[in-house]
């Protein structure tokens, strides 16, 4: 038998999960697919679950004197794109996430801790340096989301601990997006790309490249980035071939039932020349 | 908008909508048992044994050994078998069933059962032929004086139907009958799969169909083999029993579209005038034949399409592979080969150096010309407004060349293409025999009865709109419900686009013969039998003859683009115009355009479902793509009118039409697009980044 | 666990698994079968329903997600004027042909009109974009949620 825990505050929520081990259930979209068994049937828990959608601590957005975006643990993808204080390239991302009926439901903490390679979110979360803030018993610290994605599915979340805040920090900056998937609507993505930059006086300040569905994570190589920042747009776009060459040993797809290894690849450098060739 | 003058509203739309219909599933039965299947977990072995743990009360294992007459699924070849037995043909063909009152306990056990095999070589490509055909028009010797001979290959792939309603069967046993509702297609399909798996007479069985959400072919055979499977069962465990698949186990052991590779070449002489061709289509059957050879022969029929050639060679063959079978989808065999024929005579043209629509034209097929089979199209063939309108709607003639500049990223296609409706040859009259009864009531109220099934298509709306204005009596005093096999004599299965031009031909004949005796305050019945009409000449041995009682036209424009970037190709526009004789009722008519050309573009670049070593690689809907609302643009569709004297009030069928031309279309659109021929479907961005990236 | 909620205005209290899917609730425990299921993980929608007034895939919603929540399923909204002109819609447009998916698309219609009374063809489509129809190619669906809005729900 399994324990259910529908906690009303957040410190009974980590008073349980200093006791047990859970499972921690937020919209579940991805838990109910992956638990689930047959038509009629309970999930297959096989451990206990701590339901989170009732945390009303945990349901805010709100910007800071700093102009950091915090996002609650709870915030659902609907409720982040109606939200005025979501910048607009997230809103584009989360557009495209799954179905409407899914982003009424799915919240961005369980996009993050499902550590999916093919998760959306992920990528302009680690293009703005965000960081989730996990909360336990013992304490509360932050670790950017770069870090806290360890690889598929695995996360750096302690047993006891609880991921209650996303904190997006502000970025001045031109964006590039695209996702490929498998069809216009409802897909998961095969490859993705997104770029961030800012050009001040004819040279690049800022250059953020990350891929999606590429690796076993999201990629962003900050040498390559440091590397071609502080040039001329001019000799960014002259040394576009240069830079898609940085990326060959990071672009490492797999073939799977929805692509293939090469087309992952050539499509991931042809979007990446795609987002360079825009930096003017 | 369109406002619809010759609709009526449909009959079950309201208990649609409102979510009154009941669906299989809806049927509330609290103590049926629960059917699990125990899968083969190899594509080719022999089944030495089934270790079967011990089951707890109530619980039961059925198997081949089960089998009460007769191992053999009612499936036109016989070979598939109810439950393996000491042999497995493929990866999920049933070993057996868990059956008991608890589901997840059904589940659990199931697991634990074992097959004890030993391996065999398995084949998955197609190699070895079991069902061979072949015949010739004219004199296919001359192909030796050949100057020219141009030749190449197209291959299709798998495509799922995708019926939003997976399958769904719950049997009961009442008042010494064996009852079953189901998802079906085909009430008598499943009720004699039963009789003869059992060894019973038909009054034994009892075969009611609720609503059905959606068939497309998928359930015109697989309801047969869980019928078998389920009525083993049931003369053992006497209790209700229910099957109902979940979406994974529906697109895993399925029923598929049959994957086709299609080799054609042309003959041409000097003067670079068509000799002849020759055409080989080959299917992948999968385990078992199942209905293969049918679906074989429509695709070798259809095979030069909307063309006329003096000499014609044209042979093909289903392939036995071990995976699953694949069995009927919407147009059975032809898409396949139309696909190809229409490809191929726009590159013959461009080896030609000939304009692709001229060449096209000038093999354009007319009335009276003898067909593929040495038959003769009867009917008034009115392709050329049809494609002359089609045209004009897209702005063909502008867009063809504007986009035929280099680089134009953009591409217009143009597919013409025929169905021939109903049962091949005279399949109508000496297999089918459909019968089809009528009766009033002392009151004047007429009930009349099909074994049609309404899986979407509107055809309980369109044969009661038949009847009620044969007769000219108000709606409500005639009566239609859903086919029950107590009440109902067999007019046939709901396949084939036969509804309309055979069943309703045969509706309107006995609602005229009623008529015609009609006599106020009495009870009268009639049973009307169907009789073909007498030109149909048909030799199924050597394939000559006319094949069908009728043909539909239909011509597809699709305009495509292609991100360069991405490969991803994106469907700009479809305007389509159609011949389906008359349109009784021309919203239910535009639903199957638009139904039908939709899943048709979806099977074009869309839907990629590969097996490896036997197993699918796309086992949910995640990962096997059908169009969203996104992904396709508004469609246009006219319909031109042009009666068929033997149908009811003039029309033909519609329902597969709409599907055939919509992949040829696209790809030719591609073609145009990024500058590369396309031979290959599913055109993928994988397949649409190899073509752009490599020379032809 | 007692979960007590809101279904098509009438307030139920159930003993039950609190990940039980809200979907198996509705057809198995309360027996209200015009909520469909497609394939249970999400992606035909045909087993929308709406919570506070949101369409959500039921299949995916435990039932303690929506423990003290509204949740109206095409039992309730059949009940109400605006589904009569979205019923007339679909009827006049041609939109439902097996109608396994029906119930889905006009709960989700009533969601998109109330939220955006007048939507462009876009924003219908966009709208439409989780549920699956394998009958109709979405253009009599299209239409139909065109002529429900010039109808006019003052929603």
């Amino acid at each position: 038998m399994i324990n259910h825990f529908v906690p009303k505050t957040l410190k009974e929520a980590l008073d349980i999960l200093s006791e047990h081990d859970c499972y921690i259930f937020a919209g579940g979209t991805d838990l109910m697919v992956q638990k689930h068994k047959s038509s009629g049937l309970l999930p297959a828990f096989d451990k206990d679950i701590l339901y989170v959608m009732n945390l009303k601590e945990l349901d805010y957005i709100k910007v800071d004197s700093q102009n950091n975006l915090h996002i609650g643990g709870i915030s659902r993808f609907c409720e982040l794109i109606n939200s005025p204080l979501v910048p607009d390239i997230f809103k584009t991302v989360f557009l495209e996430i799954a179905s409407p009926n899914i982003r009424n439901t799915a919240t961005l903490v369980g996009n993050i801790a499902n550590a999916s390679p093919a998760g959306d979110s992920i990528v302009p979360l680690n293009l703005f340096n965000a960081s989730v803030v996990l909360q336990s018993k013992r304490g509360t610290r932050t670790v950017l989301v770069q870090d806290f994605i360890q690889g598929v599915k695995k996360i750096d979340r302690e047993k006891d601990e609880l991921i209650t805040e996303v904190i997006v920090p502000p970025a001045d900056l031109k964006f590039y997006y695209k996702k490929v998937g498998s069809r216009k609507a409802e897909t998961i993505t095969k490859v993705s790309l997104m770029g961030g930059y800012k050009v001040e006086g004819g040279k690049v300040k800022d250059l953020r490249i990350c891929f999606g569905s590429i690796s076993t994570k999201v990629v962003k190589n900050h040498w390559i980035e440091e590397k071609y920042t502080g040039i001329s747009t001019n000799e960014l776009r002259a040394r576009i071939d240069d830079i898609i060459n940085e990326y060959d040993h990071e672009i490492r797809p797999i073939t799977d039932q929805r692509s293939t290894k090469e087309y992952r690849t050539v499509v991931a450098k042809n979007l990446l020349r795609d987002f360079l060739r825009q930096v003017k | 908008m369109k406002k619809f003058d010759t609709s009526v509203t449909k009959v079950d739309n309201e208990e649609k909508m409102a979510g009154l219909a009941i669906f299989t599933g809806d049927i509330r039965m609290d103590n049926a048992y629960f059917a699990i299947n125990v899968r083969s977990e190899k594509a080719h072995a022999k089944l030495k044994g089934i270790e079967v743990p011990k089951l707890p009360k109530n619980y039961y294992f059925i198997s081949a050994k089960d089998i009460v007459k007769e191992n053999v699924v009612n499936i036109i070849a016989s070979d598939w078998p109810v439950f393996a037995d000491k042999k497995v043909n493929y990866i999920g063909e049933t070993i057996g069933l868990i059956i008991g009152p608890d589901k997840e306990k059904c589940i659990d056990l199931s697991k634990q059962v074992k097959g004890i095999y030993e391996d065999l070589e398995p084949v998955f490509d197609m190699r070895n032929s079991y069902v061979h055909k072949e015949f010739t028009k004219g004199d296919v010797s001359l192909f030796k004086d050949a100057a020219k001979v141009f030749s190449e290959e197209f291959t299709t792939g798998y495509q799922e139907q995708i019926y939003l309603e997976p399958q769904a069967m719950l049997m009961y046993l009442e008042n010494d009958q064996i009852v079953v509702k189901a998802s079906m297609q085909c009430p008598f399909y499943i009720h004699k799969a039963i009789c003869r798996t059992l060894g019973v007479t038909e009054d034994k069985v009892r075969v009611i169909q609720p609503a059905v959400g959606g068939a497309f072919g998928g359930k015109e055979h697989y309801p047969s083999l869980m019928a078998a499977q389920l009525a083993t069962a049931i003369v053992k465990i006497k209790k209700p029993i229910k099957m109902f698949f979940d979406r994974r186990e529906d697109i895993t052991y399925t029923t598929k579209r049959h994957p086709s590779k299609t080799e054609i070449s042309a003959y041409m002489d000097k003067k670079d005038n068509i000799i002849g061709v020759k055409i080989h289509v080959g299917i992948d059957g999968g385990a078992y034949i199942g209905c293969s050879m049918v679906v074989l022969s429509r695709a070798l029929i259809a095979a030069t399409n909307t063309y006329t050639f003096p000499n014609v060679a044209i042979s093909g063959d289903a392939y036995c592979t071990n995976k699953v079978p694949s069995a009927a989808f919407r147009g059975f065999g032809s898409p396949q080969s139309i696909f190809a024929m229409e490809l191929f005579i726009n590159h013959l043209a461009d080896y030609l150096k000939v304009d692709r629509m001229a060449l096209r034209m000038k093999y354009l097929v007319k009335t009276n010309d003898v067909t593929s089979t040495s038959g003769i199209f009867r009917d008034p063939i009115i392709l050329e407004p049809l494609i002359e309108k089609a045209m004009e709607m897209s702005d063909y003639k502008r867009k063809v060349k504007l986009y035929s500049k280099p680089g134009s990223l953009r591409g217009i296609g143009l597919s013409m293409f025929l169905h021939g409706c109903g049962f091949t040859g005279s399949g109508e009259s000496d297999l089918i025999k459909a019968k089809l009864r009528i009766k009033k009531d002392k009151n004047g109220i007429v009930t009349f009865y099909t074994s049609q099934v309404d899986f979407g298509q509107g055809n309980r709306t369109t044969l009661k709109r038949i009847v009620v204005d044969t007769l000219g009596i108000p709606e409500d005093h005639v009566i239609y419900g859903a086919p029950d096999t107590n009440e109902t004599l067999s007019t046939g299965p709901t396949a084939a686009s036969r509804t309309i031009i055979i069943v309703g031909g045969l509706a309107a004949k006995a609602a005229q013969h009623l008529k015609a005796i009609w006599k106020d305050g009495e009870e009268q019945e009639i049973v009307e039998p169907y009789v073909g009409p007498s030109y149909i000449k048909w030799d199924e041995a050597t394939m000559q003859g006319d094949a069908y009682p009728g043909y539909a036209w239909g011509v597809n424009v699709v305009e495509v683009s292609v991100n360069p970037i991405t490969y991803e190709a994106t469907v700009e526009g479809c305007w389509s115009t159609y011949d389906v004789g008359h349109a009784i009722d021309e919203r239910i008519l535009l639903g199957q355009a638009d139904g039908g050309l939709a899943q048709a573009l979806g099977w074009a670049y869309l839907e990629k479902e590969v097996a490896e070593d036997g197993m699918f690689k796309q086992k949910a809907l995640a990962d096997y793509a059908i169009p969203t609302s996104m992904d396709l643009p508004p469609m246009e569709t006219e319909i031109i009118d042009n009666p068929f004297k033997y149908g009811a009030f003039g029309a033909k069928g519609a329902g597969e039409l709409t599907f055939v031309g919509g992949a040829p279309a696209f790809a030719l659109a591609l073609e145009q697009a990024i500058k590369h021929k396309v031979h290959n479907i599913p055109a993928t961005p994988e397949y649409i980044m190899e073509l752009m990236n490599h020379e032809d | 666990m007692k979960i007590s909620f809101t279904i098509n205005n009438n307030k139920v209290t159930l003993d039950v698994d609190p990940s039980m899917r809200l979907l198996d609730v509705i057809r198995n425990e309360l027996h209200l079968t015009g909520t469909k299921e497609g394939c249970g993980e999400g992606e035909c929608g045909a087993c929308t329903v709406l919570v506070k007034g949101e369409p959500v895939n039921s299949c995916l919603t435990p039932i303690i997600n929506v423990a003290d929540r509204d949740v109206m399923t095409i039992e309730g909204l059949r009940e109400t004027k605006e589904y009569r002109i979205i019923a007339d819609a679909f009827a006049d447009r041609g939109g439902s042909q097996c109608g396994f998916c029906t119930p889905g698309m006009i709960l989700v219609t009533y969601a998109l009109l109330k939220k955006n009374p007048h939507p462009s063809e876009e924003e219908i489509r966009f709208a439409l974009s989780g549920n699956l129809c394998r009958c109709t190619g979405y253009q009599a669906i299209i239409d139909a949620v065109k002529v429900a809005s010039e109808k006019g729900i003052k929603l």
